[in-house]
C-alpha cells in the first residue's frame, strides 16, 4: 500500500519539478529573455559578435528548445555553467550548500527542541500566567519582520557592544575574513543570524504544539486512561503527547525546502553567503542557468519534504492508511 | 574621425556598464564603471612622474599585517579581457597590471611600459617601452609577447569566440600590436582616436606562458578566470569563495617594489548598511559609504573618510523623435527649458542625496578639464519664468488645469529602473514640481534590461532617467553626436544638432587639448541652450578606511580599478 502511495506521490513529484522549472524559465523568458550581461545591448559589440557569443550559449534557440536541452543535461547530471562567470552551476550550488545547511538545521533543531516544551507547557497550564507569556512572545515572533530584526540584533550586539568595549559579536559572514575559520569562529558567527531564523520557527511551532496538545488532552482516550488511573505524566506523554506532535510533523517536513532556500532574507541581512542569497543575487542579475539550477534543486527538496512528511506520518499514527 | 553609420565610441561600454551597476545597486555602488582615464600623448604632457606607484603624502610604513575591504558585489572574473563589472575590474587591478595606470587627478602614468608611448606624427603609432627585467610571480619573464597576447584576445578574428565585452572597440581601432623586440610594443591605430589611451591602455596584461595554447573559446571558461596562477600587479591570487571573500597576497617580485600588506581581502557584502556596521565594528578596513549612512559612520569615530567629485551623474532624457508623442510634447525648446525652471534641484541635495551631492551645471562633469562651471545657460529654481515660457510656447492651462497645445494635452510617462530608491524619488518630486506648473508626468518603474532596450532600441518612452558614469575624456559622442541615433547607439533621445556633430567630431579628431577644450566648451553651450538631456545632479564619492589603515589615498580616478597606492598602504598595528 504505502509503495503505491510512494509511487503515485513520485509520479506527481516529476510533474511539479517540471511544473515549476518550466514556469520559472517562463517568467525569466517574460521579464528580459536571456539577457547576457557585459555581452547583450553592449554597443561595443558589433551584432555578429553578439549572435555568435549568444549561440556559444546556446541562446539562440526558442526559450522552449532551450528548455528540452536544459531538461536532457540536467537528467544527465549537467547543469550547465553560469551565464555571468562561466563557472558550473553545480559548483556554486555545492559551494553554497553547507552554508545554507549550517544555518537552517542549527535554527530547525533549536526550533522544534524549544517550540515542544514551550507549547506543552502552555497546553497544560492554560490561561496561566506563562501561557500568555509564551503567547505574547510568540506572536511576537511571528509578527516582527526578519529583517528588522536581524538589524536590531547587529545594531545591538555588534556595533553597540563594540562600542562600548564589551565582547561582542560578528554582524555577518560565516568566518572571520582573516584567520578565521575554526569551531569557534563559525558558532560565534552563527549565534545573531540563528537566533533570528529559528525564533521564527519557534514561534511557529510551539502555538502549534499548544493547541495540538489542547485538542488532543481532551479527547475520549485521554479522559479514559485518566479514569483508568494512568499517572498524569504518562497520561501527557505517551497518549498526549505522541498524538499533538503528528501534525507538527506536516509543518517540519513543509519547512525542509527551508532548508535550502528558507533562510533568504535572514542570509541577505547576516551576508550569510547561502543558496538563497546566490539564488536572490543571480536572479537580480538574469543568470539563467544558475536560477535554473537553485530552483532545481530545491524543487526537488520542497517534493522529498513533503513526501517524507507523508510517510513519517503513516509512522506515527497507526490510523492512516494510504489507499 | 570618419562619419560611419555604425560607428562607435569608446565610452559606450563604461555607459552601459554603468548602467547595469547604477542599475541594481545602492548609491556607492553606482559610484563604481569609473572608466579610464584619459590624457593626452604626443607631446602636450607637461608633467610626467617618473614612476607609477605611489601617492605624494605617502610615509614609509611597517611591512606586515593586512586589509579587509567591503564591497557590494561579487567578483565574476579575474581575466581583465573578459571582465565587464566593477567588482571584477577592481580585484583584477591589484593583480594585473597595465601598461598604464591612473593618478588620482585622472593623468595618465607608465605602469609595465616604463613610460607614456611615443606616438608618431601622424597621431596613429603608439610605441611603449617596456620596464627592464619584468617578471610574472611565477618568475617567468613578462615580455612584449605577453602584451600583443592580451590585445590579440580582443582584436584579433582567431579569437573571435572568445567573449570579450572589448572586441567592438578593439577590433574597430586597432590595426595591429606588434613586439620588435621583447622590450618594445607598437599599437598601430586604424584612426586619430583623442582617448584611445585612456580607454585601451589600462587592460591587465594577461600570460601567454600560461593561456597561450587555449582556443577562444576554452578561453572563456578556462580555469585561470577562477584562480589565476601568476601575476604581475601589486598582489598575487590565494582563493575565491563566491559570495564570501577574495584573498590576495604580496607578490613580492612586483615591478614598483614588493607591497607592505601581507594580505588583501576582498570581502563581499550585500548592501550599504553591511558596509557601514562593519566599519563601524572595524570588521572591515575600508568601504564605500552611502551618504545615508554618512552621518552614523562618521560619529563612530573608527575611520577617517575621504570624500570627493566623481564623473557620475543623474539626469533624464526626452524622447525628441517627432514621429512619437514625445517629439510632439518636447519638441520646443523652451517646453523643455521651462521643464528644468521648475525644478527646485537645490532642495533636492539636502532631501535626496543627504548634502552629498551638488546641482549641475553642465553636460561635463567638474572633474574633467574640460568643464564650463557657467555655460550659456545656467538653470535656477524659477516657477514664473517655467510658466512664462510655456505659456509663451503656446501651451496653454485647459479646464483640468493640464497644459495643452492644438488639443495635445502636456501628459506623458516617466520611465526608470525599479529597485533605485534614489531615483525613485527623483521622479516623485518631478512629478509633484511639474504638476505645480501644469504638467501631468507619471512615473513608472521598469526592469533594467528592458529600460536598456527601450533606451538603445525600442524607444517606445516619452522621458526616461537614469545615471551615467564618464570616463576621463571629455568626448560625449556616444550621448549627444546624431549618428548614435541608429538603433545599438546611446542617443536614445534622438537629439540631432549640427553644430554639437560638429564640436564632438572635431574634438575627437585632434590631440590638441587647448583646440578640444575650446571645442567642448562651445558644445556645452549648446547644450545648456537646447537641454535635450538634462543633467540634474553631480554626484560624490565617500570612502571611509579605519584608522589603523595608512596611505590610503582614493581619488577621483583612484577609486576602483587605478589604485597605484595600493601597494603603500600598511597597518600600523601590524595585524
Amino acid at each position: 500500500m504505502l509503495l503505491k502511495f510512494v509511487a503515485r506521490r513520485l509520479l506527481a513529484s516529476v510533474i511539479v519539478v517540471l511544473g515549476v522549472t518550466a514556469v520559472t524559465l517562463i517568467l525569466m523568458d517574460r521579464t528580459r529573455g536571456a539577457y547576457v550581461p557585459g555581452i547583450d545591448l553592449n554597443p561595443a559589440l558589433r551584432p555578429e559578435d553578439i549572435a555568435r557569443l549568444r549561440a556559444n550559449l546556446g541562446l539562440d534557440e526558442p526559450f522552449y528548445q532551450w528548455y528540452l536541452s536544459w531538461l536532457w543535461n540536467v537528467l544527465h547530471g549537467d547543469f550547465g555553467r553560469s551565464m555571468i562567470d562561466g563557472s558550473p552551476v553545480i559548483t556554486h550550488i555545492l559551494e553554497r550548500l553547507p552554508n545554507t545547511l549550517e544555518l537552517t538545521l542549527t535554527a530547525i533543531v533549536l526550533g522544534i527542541l524549544l517550540s515542544v516544551p514551550l507549547g506543552v507547557i502552555g497546553a497544560l497550564r492554560r490561561g496561566s500566567k506563562s501561557d500568555h507569556a509564551l503567547t505574547v512572545f510568540s506572536v511576537g515572533g511571528f509578527a516582527i519582520p526578519q529583517f528588522w530584526l536581524g538589524l536590531m540584533l547587529i545594531l545591538v550586539f555588534s556595533v553597540t557592544f563594540q562600542h562600548l568595549g564589551w565582547p561582542w559579536l560578528p554582524s555577518g559572514g560565516v568566518t572571520s575574513p582573516f584567520g578565521g575559520g575554526d569551531l569557534g569562529d563559525r558558532l560565534l558567527h552563527l549565534i545573531l543570524p540563528a537566533t533570528v531564523l529559528s525564533l521564527f520557527y519557534l514561534s511557529l511551532w510551539s502555538r502549534f504544539t499548544r493547541s495540538s496538545m489542547l485538542e488532543v488532552l481532551s479527547q475520549d482516550y485521554v479522559r479514559t486512561a485518566r479514569a483508568k488511573g494512568m499517572s498524569e505524566r504518562r497520561v501527557v506523554y505517551l497518549h498526549g503527547l505522541r498524538n499533538a506532535l503528528i501534525p507538527l510533523v506536516t509543518l517540519v517536513g513543509l519547512e525542509l525546502p527551508g532548508l535550502v532556500s528558507g533562510g533568504l532574507i535572514v542570509e541577505v541581512v547576516f551576508s550569510w553567503p547561502g543558496l538563497g542569497r546566490l539564488a536572490f543575487e543571480r536572479a537580480l542579475q538574469y543568470d539563467y542557468t544558475t536560477v535554473m539550477g537553485v530552483v532545481f534543486f530545491t524543487t526537488l527538496l520542497v517534493v522529498a519534504g513533503n513526501l517524507l512528511a507523508d510517510i513519517l506520518y503513516a509512522i506515527l499514527d497507526p490510523r492512516i492508511r494510504y489507499a | 574621425m570618419s562619419l560611419e553609420e555604425d560607428a562607435k565610441d569608446p565610452g559606450f561600454e563604461q555607459f552601459e556598464q554603468f548602467l547595469e551597476e547604477w542599475s541594481r545597486r545602492g548609491f556607492l555602488k553606482r559610484m563604481g564603471a569609473m572608466g579610464a582615464w584619459f590624457a593626452f600623448s604626443g607631446g602636450v604632457i607637461e608633467l610626467l612622474e617618473a614612476c607609477g606607484g605611489g601617492s605624494s603624502t605617502a610615509q614609509a610604513g611597517k611591512k606586515g599585517g593586512h586589509v579587509v575591504e567591503g564591497a557590494f558585489s561579487d567578483v565574476r572574473t579575474f581575466n581583465s579581457m573578459l571582465s565587464s563589472d566593477t567588482a571584477s575590474n577592481q580585484v583584477i587591478g591589484l593583480m594585473f597590471d597595465g601598461l598604464l595606470n591612473s593618478k588620482k587627478n585622472g593623468d595618465l602614468v607608465g605602469a609595465l611600459a616604463q613610460d607614456l608611448p611615443k606616438t608618431s606624427s601622424d597621431g596613429l603609432t603608439y610605441t611603449f617601452k617596456l620596464r627592464p627585467n619584468l617578471k610574472w610571480s611565477d618568475g617567468q619573464p613578462l615580455t612584449a609577447d605577453d602584451v600583443v597576447f592580451t590585445y590579440q584576445l580582443a582584436y584579433d578574428p582567431q579569437y573571435k569566440d572568445f567573449a570579450s565585452p572589448r572586441r567592438g572597440d578593439l577590433s574597430k581601432y586597432i590595426a595591429s600590436v606588434a613586439a620588435p623586440d621583447p622590450q618594445t610594443v607598437v599599437i598601430t591605430t586604424t584612426q586619430v582616436f583623442a582617448p584611445f589611451l585612456a580607454s585601451h591602455g589600462q587592460y591587465g596584461i594577461l600570460p601567454k606562458h600560461v593561456l597561450g595554447t587555449l582556443s577562444g573559446k576554452d578561453m572563456n571558461t578556462a580555469d585561470f578566470n577562477k584562480a589565476p596562477t601568476v601575476a604581475n600587479g601589486a598582489f598575487k591570487f590565494v582563493s575565491w569563495q563566491s559570495g564570501q571573500q577574495v584573498t590576495l597576497a604580496r607578490n613580492e617580485s612586483y615591478w614598483a617594489g614588493p607591497a607592505l600588506l601581507d594580505q588583501y581581502i576582498y570581502k563581499v557584502l550585500p548592501d550599504s548598511t553591511t558596509v557601514a556596521n562593519q566599519l563601524k565594528t572595524g570588521e572591515i578596513d575600508i568601504g564605500p559609504v552611502d551618504p545615508a549612512q554618512f552621518d552614523s559612520v562618521k560619529s563612530s569615530g573608527n575611520t577617517n573618510i575621504a570624500e570627493f567629485p566623481v564623473a557620475i551623474f543623474d539626469f533624464f532624457a526626452y524622447n525628441l523623435d517627432p514621429t512619437k508623442l514625445g517629439g510632439k510634447l518636447f519638441g520646443q525648446k523652451e517646453v523643455r527649458q521651462a521643464l528644468i525652471y521648475a525644478l527646485d534641484r537645490q532642495s533636492w541635495v539636502q532631501a535626496i542625496y543627504f548634502g552629498h551631492a551638488s546641482v549641475a551645471t553642465s553636460v561635463e562633469p567638474p572633474t574633467s578639464w574640460a568643464f564650463k562651471a557657467k555655460p550659456q545657460v545656467v538653470y535656477t529654481f524659477d516657477k514664473a519664468k517655467a510658466n512664462s515660457l510655456l505659456d509663451a510656447a503656446g501651451w496653454a492651462k485647459g479646464a483640468d488645469g493640464i497644459r495643452a497645445k492644438d488639443g495635445l494635452p502636456l501628459k506623458f510617462e516617466m520611465h526608470t529602473n525599479a529597485g533605485n530608491k534614489q531615483r525613485e524619488s527623483l521622479l516623485q518630486v518631478m512629478q509633484q514640481s511639474w504638476k505645480d506648473i501644469g504638467v501631468e508626468a507619471t512615473p513608472k518603474l521598469i526592469q533594467f534590461p528592458q529600460l536598456v532596450t527601450e533606451i538603445v532600441s525600442t524607444r517606445d518612452f516619452d522621458l526616461f532617467l537614469v545615471g551615467f558614469s564618464w570616463t576621463q575624456d571629455p568626448d560625449e559622442s556616444p550621448l549627444f553626436h546624431s549618428r548614435n541615433t541608429v538603433p545599438g547607439g546611446f542617443n536614445g533621445a534622438d537629439f540631432k544638432n549640427a553644430d554639437v556633430d560638429a564640436a564632438l567630431d572635431g574634438a575627437l579628431a585632434t590631440l590638441d587639448k587647448s583646440k578640444r577644450k575650446e571645442l567642448y566648451g562651445k558644445f556645452q553651450d549648446i547644450m545648456s541652450d537646447q537641454v535635450p538631456a538634462p543633467i540634474l545632479m553631480f554626484n560624490v564619492g565617500i570612502w571611509a578606511t579605519s584608522k589603523r589603515v595608512m596611505n590610503a589615498d582614493f581619488g577621483t580616478y583612484n577609486q576602483f580599478q587605478n589604485r597605484p597606492w595600493m601597494k603603500d598602504v600598511w597597518v600600523t598595528d601590524g595585524k
